[in-house]
C-alpha cells in the first residue's frame, strides 16, 4: 500500500463514516464491504459520493465509470482513484 | 371563507353536547375570525366559523333552507354565484341573502349533487338533510379546501375543516397512522382519503362522501382530472384567464395578490390590475440568503404593473420561531420549511386589512412548468440520443447555483435513469427516492412496519383506468395534481398557512375551465422542448414586460437547517430532539437522529437529503407533541356569543340571529 493509497482509503472511509454510517448504528463496515448490499448508500447518497470523489481528488468521472466496481466499496473507490491518478 | 364542523348520530335521541360543538368551533376559529354559528338538531349538531367575504352583514351559517329543512355549513367560494342565482331566481327560487352559501343550498335542494358540475370555485361543505338523516360531505375539484371526517364505532360521523375540530369533539383522540406518515415521507403529504391520523379520513379532491343513518352509503368522485382532449380548445386562453381572474376578484372586501417574481403570479397580478377598479396590493416574501431571495424580480414586477407592494423579510429566526405554529396548523409532518414564510406572509396580509389574495398556484401543474416535466422528456430522449439528453440536462436546476455545475455524471444518471423503466410512476421516483431519506431515521421496528404498506403500491392501485393511455407528460401531470398539489401545496403550503390568519387564497389557474383548456392544448403549447408554459408565456408577453414574461423558473424554497441551529435558535428545538421527546414519539432512532443533529450543528449536513430528514423529524416531533393523544381539555370552548344559534331540539324550534 503506497502512502497515497493510505490517504485516499482513510479519507474515503472517514467520508463514508461521517456522511452515511451514522445512519447504520452497529454496522462494522470493512473496506471490502459492498455499500449497496448493506444499504449504506442510497441513490442520492451515491450521487453525493461520486461528487465528493470528483471534487476531492480532481478526477473526471466518466458516465461509464459509475459502476459498483468503481464506487461500490471503500476498496473499490480507493482502487478507482489510484487508477485515475496514475493514468493522468 | 370559513371553517365547518359537526357531529351526526344515527339515533335521533342521541344528544349532541353543545359544549362539544363550542370546542369544535374554537378549534377552527382562526379560519373564520368574524364569528361563528351553530345548529342543534335531534341527534346532530353543526358549526361554522366565518370569514365574511360575500354579504358581510347577512350570510351567517349554518344556513337553513327552511325551518326544520335542509342545512348547509359551507367553507369556500363559488365565484359564479351571481349567474347561478339569476338562473334560480328566474325559476322562482326565493333568496334571503346575496351570499354564495344560499345559492349552493338552493341548488342542492333542487338538483342534488348533480348541480356540483355547475359550481366554479373552491369549497368544502356539509349538507344536512334531517328528514333522511343524511349528511353529504363535498370537496372542490382540486381540493383547495380541506374536509376531514371520522366514522365512529356507533355509526356516528364527526367532521371538520381541520382534523383538530374532530379531536376537539372528544369523540376521537389523535393517534398516528404510520401508513399516512409513510406517505408524507414518500410524497410530501398523505393522500386522501388517508391522513396521518388513525381513523380520520379526508374527502378526496373532487369527491363526495354520503353518510346516512350510521353508515357511509356512498363515496365517489364527482369530478376527476382526465387528459382526453376531444378537440382543440374552443376559447382563447387570455380571455379565459381574464375571466377566471375577474371572477376571483369578486368579493365584498379588498383583494390582493401574492407575487413570487416568477411568471405565474406576475401574470395573475397583471390581469388582476387590469380587471380591478381598486388599488391592487401585492405581497412578497424576501430572504437575506440570495439563494432563496427573489426580491429584485418581485419589485420589478410590482413596479412595472404599478401595485402597492409589501415585502415580508423572512429571517431564519422568524422561520424557527413560527415553525411550531405552522406544524400545528398543517397537522402533518413536513419535509420542507417552505410553508413557514407563507404563514408569515399571510400574517402581514391580514395586518394590512386584506383577507383575500389571488396567487399563481396551479400553473406549473396545468402548463407543465416544473423541471420534473423536462426530466420526463429527457428520459425519453436519453433512449435515442443520450448525448443530447445529457447536454440538455445541464439546463435543468440552474437555480441550484455553482454547485450544480459540479453535478457530474452520477447526478445525470440519477435523473435520467431513475424511473426510466417505470411507465406508471417513473416521473416521480427521483422525488420519492430523495424524500425516502427521512425514513432512514425510523426505528427499525417502525421501518419494518412501514415497509409492509408500500405507499407506491396503493398509488399504483388507484391510477385511473385511462392512465396508461395518456402520454408520459400527462401521466406526470396527473401525478403532480394528485400527489403534490393537493396533499401538500394546497394544504400545508396553501390553505393551512393562509387560513391560520383568516386569509383566503384564490387560484385563477385552478379554474376547471382553465384546466379543460390546458388539456386540449397541443403538448408543445405547454412544454416545447425545454421551453415550459409556452401558451402562458404568450399571454404574459401581451401584458408583462418581456424580461418577466420570459423569466425561467425558480422554485420557491426556504432555508431548512440554518434556522434550527443558529446561535439564537429557539429552545423548542432541543426540547423536541431530547431523548425523552424522541422516546415519547417512538418513531425515530435516537442514535441516528443524534448523528444528524451533530452534523447539522457542525455545519456539515449535506444538501437535500439531510435537510428533508431534519425538517421531517422536527415537524413530526412537534406534530406529535401538539396533537397526538390530547384529550378535550386541550381544546378550549368558544366563549363568544354565536352569531346564529338554531335549536331544533325543543318543541318550538328557535332561531336567533344576533345583529
Amino acid at each position: 500500500m503506497t502512502e497515497v493509497t493510505g490517504d485516499v482509503r482513510g479519507e474515503i472511509r472517514a467520508y463514508v463514516e461521517e456522511n452515511f454510517l451514522y445512519l447504520h448504528p452497529g454496522v462494522e463496515l470493512r473496506d471490502e464491504d459492498d455499500f449497496l448490499t448493506l444499504g449504506i448508500v442510497d441513490s442520492l447518497g451515491f450521487v453525493e459520493l461520486v461528487e465528493e470523489v470528483q471534487s476531492r481528488y480532481g478526477v473526471q468521472v466518466e458516465d461509464v465509470e459509475i459502476t459498483e466496481q468503481n464506487f461500490g466499496s471503500i476498496d473499490a473507490i480507493t482502487g478507482y482513484v489510484e487508477r485515475k491518478r496514475s493514468a493522468a | 371563507m370559513c371553517g365547518i364542523a359537526g357531529i351526526v348520530h344515527p339515533d335521533v335521541a342521541e344528544p349532541v353536547a353543545e359544549q362539544a360543538l363550542l370546542r369544535m368551533a374554537r378549534a377552527i376559529a382562526h379560519r373564520g375570525p368574524d364569528g361563528f354559528g351553530l345548529l342543534l338538531d335531534a341527534g346532530a349538531g353543526l358549526v361554522s366559523s366565518r370569514l365574511a367575504i360575500f354579504d358581510v352583514a347577512r350570510g351567517w351559517q349554518p344556513l337553513e333552507a327552511s325551518p326544520g329543512g335542509d342545512v348547509l355549513v359551507y367553507n369556500g367560494e363559488v365565484y359564479n354565484h351571481p349567474e347561478l342565482r339569476s338562473d334560480l331566481v328566474a325559476k322562482g327560487e326565493p333568496f334571503a341573502t346575496t351570499c354564495d352559501t344560499e345559492v349552493v343550498l338552493r341548488l342542492l335542494e333542487r338538483d342534488g349533487v348533480s348541480s356540483l358540475d355547475r359550481l366554479n370555485g373552491q369549497f368544502a361543505f356539509a349538507w344536512w338533510q334531517p328528514q333522511r338523516r343524511r349528511l353529504t360531505l363535498v370537496r372542490d375539484r382540486f381540493g383547495v379546501r380541506p374536509l376531514y371526517h371520522a366514522l365512529l364505532e356507533d355509526g356516528s360521523l364527526v367532521f371538520g375543516s381541520e382534523a383538530k375540530a374532530i379531536f376537539a369533539s372528544g369523540a376521537v383522540v389523535a393517534e398516528p397512522d404510520l401508513a399516512g406518515i409513510d406517505e408524507a415521507f414518500t410524497l410530501w403529504g398523505a393522500r386522501a382519503p388517508r391522513t396521518v391520523f388513525l381513523g380520520v379520513r379526508q374527502v378526496p379532491p373532487g369527491g363526495l362522501v354520503v353518510w346516512e343513518r350510521g353508515r357511509i352509503v356512498e363515496e365517489r368522485a364527482w369530478w376527476a382530472p382526465a387528459y382526453d382532449p376531444g378537440g382543440a380548445p374552443a376559447d382563447d386562453l387570455e380571455a379565459l384567464l381574464r375571466d377566471s381572474v375577474r371572477l376571483r376578484l369578486r368579493a365584498d372586501v379588498p383583494v390582493g395578490t401574492y407575487l413570487s417574481g416568477g411568471l405565474d403570479s406576475s401574470l395573475v397580478t397583471a390581469l388582476a390590475q387590469q380587471e380591478t377598479d381598486h388599488e391592487l396590493r401585492t405581497f412578497s416574501i424576501a430572504f437575506a440568503d440570495p439563494r432563496y431571495d427573489e426580491r429584485a424580480h418581485q419589485e420589478a414586477v410590482a413596479s412595472a404593473i404599478g401595485t402597492r407592494h409589501h415585502v415580508v423579510d423572512a429571517s431564519i429566526a422568524d422561520i424557527a420561531r413560527a415553525f411550531p405554529e405552522v406544524v400545528r396548523h398543517a397537522e402533518t409532518p413536513l419535509v420542507r420549511t417552505a410553508p413557514v414564510p407563507l404563514y408569515l406572509l399571510a400574517r402581514e396580509v391580514r395586518a394590512q386589512g386584506i383577507t383575500v389574495v389571488a396567487t399563481g398556484e396551479g400553473a406549473d401543474e396545468l402548463f407543465w412548468g416544473y423541471e420534473l416535466f423536462k426530466e420526463v422528456v429527457l428520459r425519453e430522449l436519453h433512449v435515442s440520443d443520450p448525448q443530447r439528453a445529457e447536454e440538455l440536462l445541464e439546463q435543468l436546476y440552474s437555480y441550484l447555483g455553482p454547485r450544480a455545475a459540479r453535478r457530474g455524471p452520477a447526478w445525470r444518471r440519477f435523473l435520467l435513469e431513475t424511473g426510466a423503466e417505470d411507465a406508471e410512476l417513473g416521473s416521480h421516483l427521483t422525488r420519492v427516492e430523495a424524500t425516502a431519506t427521512v425514513k432512514a431515521f425510523f426505528r427499525p421496528e417502525v421501518a419494518a412496519e412501514t415497509r409492509a404498506q408500500e405507499p407506491l403500491d396503493r398509488l399504483r392501485g388507484e391510477l385511473p383506468s385511462a392512465f396508461l393511455r395518456w402520454s408520459p407528460l400527462e401521466r406526470a401531470a396527473w401525478l403532480e395534481l394528485r400527489t403534490l398539489l393537493e396533499p401538500y401545496l394546497l394544504s400545508a403550503q396553501g390553505d393551512r398557512v393562509a387560513m391560520a390568519h383568516g386569509v383566503e387564497g384564490r387560484f385563477p389557474f385552478l379554474d376547471h375551465r382553465v384546466f379543460a383548456h390546458s388539456v386540449q392544448l397541443p403538448p408543445a403549447r405547454k412544454l416545447d422542448g425545454m421551453r415550459e408554459k409556452v401558451a402562458l408565456r404568450d399571454v404574459a408577453a401581451r401584458v408583462l414586460p418581456p424580461a418577466i414574461a420570459e423569466r425561467g423558473k425558480q422554485p420557491y424554497r426556504a432555508p431548512e437547517i440554518a434556522p434550527f441551529f443558529a446561535p439564537d435558535a429557539p429552545g423548542w428545538v432541543e426540547d423536541v430532539l431530547s431523548s425523552s421527546a424522541l422516546a415519547e414519539t417512538g418513531l425515530w432512532d435516537e442514535t441516528r437522529v443524534a448523528g444528524l443533529v451533530r452534523r447539522c450543528r457542525a455545519g456539515r449536513a449535506s444538501g437535500m437529503r439531510e435537510s428533508m430528514a431534519l425538517v421531517g423529524i422536527l415537524s413530526t416531533q412537534l406534530w406529535h407533541r401538539e396533537l397526538v393523544g390530547r384529550g378535550v381539555d386541550h381544546y378550549p370552548r368558544e366563549t363568544r356569543e354565536p352569531r346564529v344559534r338554531i335549536d331544533r331540539r325543543v318543541e318550538t324550534p328557535t332561531e336567533e340571529v344576533v345583529a
